[in-house]
């Protein structure tokens, strides 16, 4: 069963085996995508293999760290008591530029100021000594 | 789906029952399991011995992993075939499709298709919460406070902002579900509701409000299904016919989601069609997973109920209740008669089985021959769509 008090702890990532060096490079403040070497596609998240055409030959490059708001919600209820202090925030679905889509949170910005296709960019924001974070700003020149 | 195959007419719903719902303290998922069967069997005119095949959902509330397994234990019965399906909210669906598949290729003669959970008095609210919401990834969605409500609500969020779909279409979903739930006996929710009320119950995630978003209940229902010709002898015109299946899976993460506004149940409904040789003009009932309001706006344009973007204006237009296009959610739905997690879905099974046998009372639709239900899960990950119809129908 579940233990009460792991409510009161935010979950961190547990790197695994195939996305070690996606968390590595969000510490070394980089956003890693794979590119497919066989066909060309651009994937997030890390995986063994090519979602598109099987191949293995994937090269990690990093991303310009810029993209767009796909869909956002603002939370207001809190999923548990872990993220209760830090209610209204504001969950971000990024299309960014390179084409992949990923999850992520606005930092530094007004939450309800959000719009669609806002203009945002990469933060990352370390949690501990292991992980870092990738969040969202908005863009110098865009409200928010 | 195999073109050679099907499972249309193979199989049919002869037993139907439901566990005391809503808040149910001091009832185990094992217990309130039990006395959906009880019921369900009774219904039947079967006895549990009858019984050689078990499909369960998952159970939050349950330490059982293998739940189908700890039920018939619990329930003193040694099936010949068992499993315990997890597929989040599409559990329901997809247990009424494998149980039609696994009557009709003779892997099990009469099945109970089972789901209960007390996610109400069985879990405190915020293990309840973080139960669901760790369904979730863990590396690239929870850190960020992701709730799996949060999921559906950038969908619906989408669908607004590409399509126009107002608060108010949405909080009208929630209006119809209370309406159809104050005459629905043994309903959670017991007074109604107004637009204004839904709009200003107060933020969850944007664009939803507190009344925007289904129940947190106890309970469970059981079904039996058994063969199209054991149907026909013991419940003749009970009977209530399988006449086909569709599943769809797009993604696993939301981020992977084809599009936010076009879901998998355009192909799980299209499946399900093709094999019931129906259009969705022939369907006169339906049971559309209402975990949120929008949802069931989305459902209904995927499931060929309405335009793609019109799903707002067809709600508003009254479409969706008694004496429009397509009855929803006649007994109120997850919103507002009970959701007790992965089996609230069978409650929209029970109904709609109900208003197929013309048993519905008051809130009988007229003449329902063909019935629809939609199961989905996980932010649109999951979806299965069951075509149910009367001995008329074969
Ligand atoms: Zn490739």
């Amino acid at each position: 069963m579940i233990d009460p008090a792991d409510a009161h702890r935010k979950p961190l990532p547990v790197p695994d085996a195939d996305t070690r060096a996606y968390w590595q490079g969000l510490r070394e403040g980089r956003l890693l995508l794979q590119h497919c070497r066989a066909c060309g596609a651009v994937q997030f998240y890390q995986q063994a293999l090519c979602r598109a055409c099987g191949a293995e030959d994937l090269e990690h490059r990093p991303a310009s760290g810029r993209g767009r708001v796909h869909a956002f919600s603002v939370v207001h209820r809190a999923p548990g008591p872990a993220f209760r202090g830090d209610v209204p925030y504001c969950v971000l679905l990024v299309e960014l530029e390179e084409g992949p889509r990923m999850i992520s949170a606005l930092t530094g910005g007004d939450p309800m100021a959000v719009r669609f296709e806002m203009e945002v960019e990469l933060v990352c924001e370390p949690q501990d000594d292991r992980i870092s974070l990738p969040k969202f700003r908005p863009r110098p020149g865009t409200r928010a | 789906m195999n073109d050679d195959a099907t499972l249309r007419g193979k199989a049919a719903v002869v037993g139907a029952g439901i566990s005391p719902t809503g808040r149910v303290p001091g009832k185990s998922p094992l217990a309130l399991a039990a006395l959906a069967a009880q019921r369900a069997l009774a219904d039947a005119g079967m006895d549990k011995s009858d019984l050689d095949g078990v499909l369960a959902s998952h159970a939050f509330a349950s330490p059982f992993h293998r739940f189908s397994v700890a039920f018939s234990e619990y329930f003193g019965i040694a099936p010949t075939f068992s499993n315990t399906l997890q597929v989040s909210g599409a559990t329901a669906a997809t247990m009424f499709n494998i149980a039609a598949a696994a009557i009709a290729t003779g892997l099990a003669r009469n099945v109970l298709v089972l789901g209960a959970d007390s996610l109400l008095t069985g879990l405190t609210p915020d293990l309840a919460l973080r139960s669901l919401s760790e369904s979730r990834d863990q590396q690239y969605e929870m850190p960020f406070g992701i709730p799996v409500a949060n999921t559906f609500a950038m969908t619906a969020h989408r669908h607004m902002h590409e399509f126009g779909t107002t608060p108010e279409q949405l909080a009208e979903v929630a209006v119809i579900h209370r309406r159809h739930a104050l005459a629905t006996p043994g309903a959670q929710m017991t007074a109604p509701i107004t637009v204004a009320d839904v709009l200003n119950s107060g933020w969850v995630t944007t664009p939803y409000h507190k009344l925007d978003c289904s129940l947190i209940s106890d309970g469970g229902a059981a079904f039996i299904v058994t063969s199209a010709a054991r149907a026909k002898a013991i419940a003749g015109r009970r009977a209530v016919y399988i006449l086909g299946g569709g599943e769809c899976y797009t993604h696993e993460h939301i981020f992977l989601m084809p599009s936010l506004t076009t879901t998998g149940a355009k192909r799980s409904g299209e499946l399900a069609r093709a094999m019931a040789g129906v259009a969705p003009a022939d369907i006169d009932v339906a049971g559309i997973y209402d975990c949120f309001t929008g949802t069931v706006i989305m459902m209904l344009e995927d499931l060929g109920f309405c335009r793609k973007g019109e799903g707002g204006p067809f709600v508003a237009d009254g479409q969706i209740t008694h004496g429009g296009a397509i009855p929803c959610n006649t007994h109120g739905g997850m919103l507002s008669f009970a959701h007790p997690g992965m089996p609230g879905s069978m409650f929209h099974f029970h109904e709609v089985v109900t208003q197929l046998r013309g048993e519905c009372g008051a809130r009988q639709v007229p003449g329902a021959e063909v019935g629809l239900v939609h199961s989905l899960g996980a932010g649109f990950a999951t979806n299965a769509t069951t075509i149910l119809g009367t001995e008329a129908t074969l």
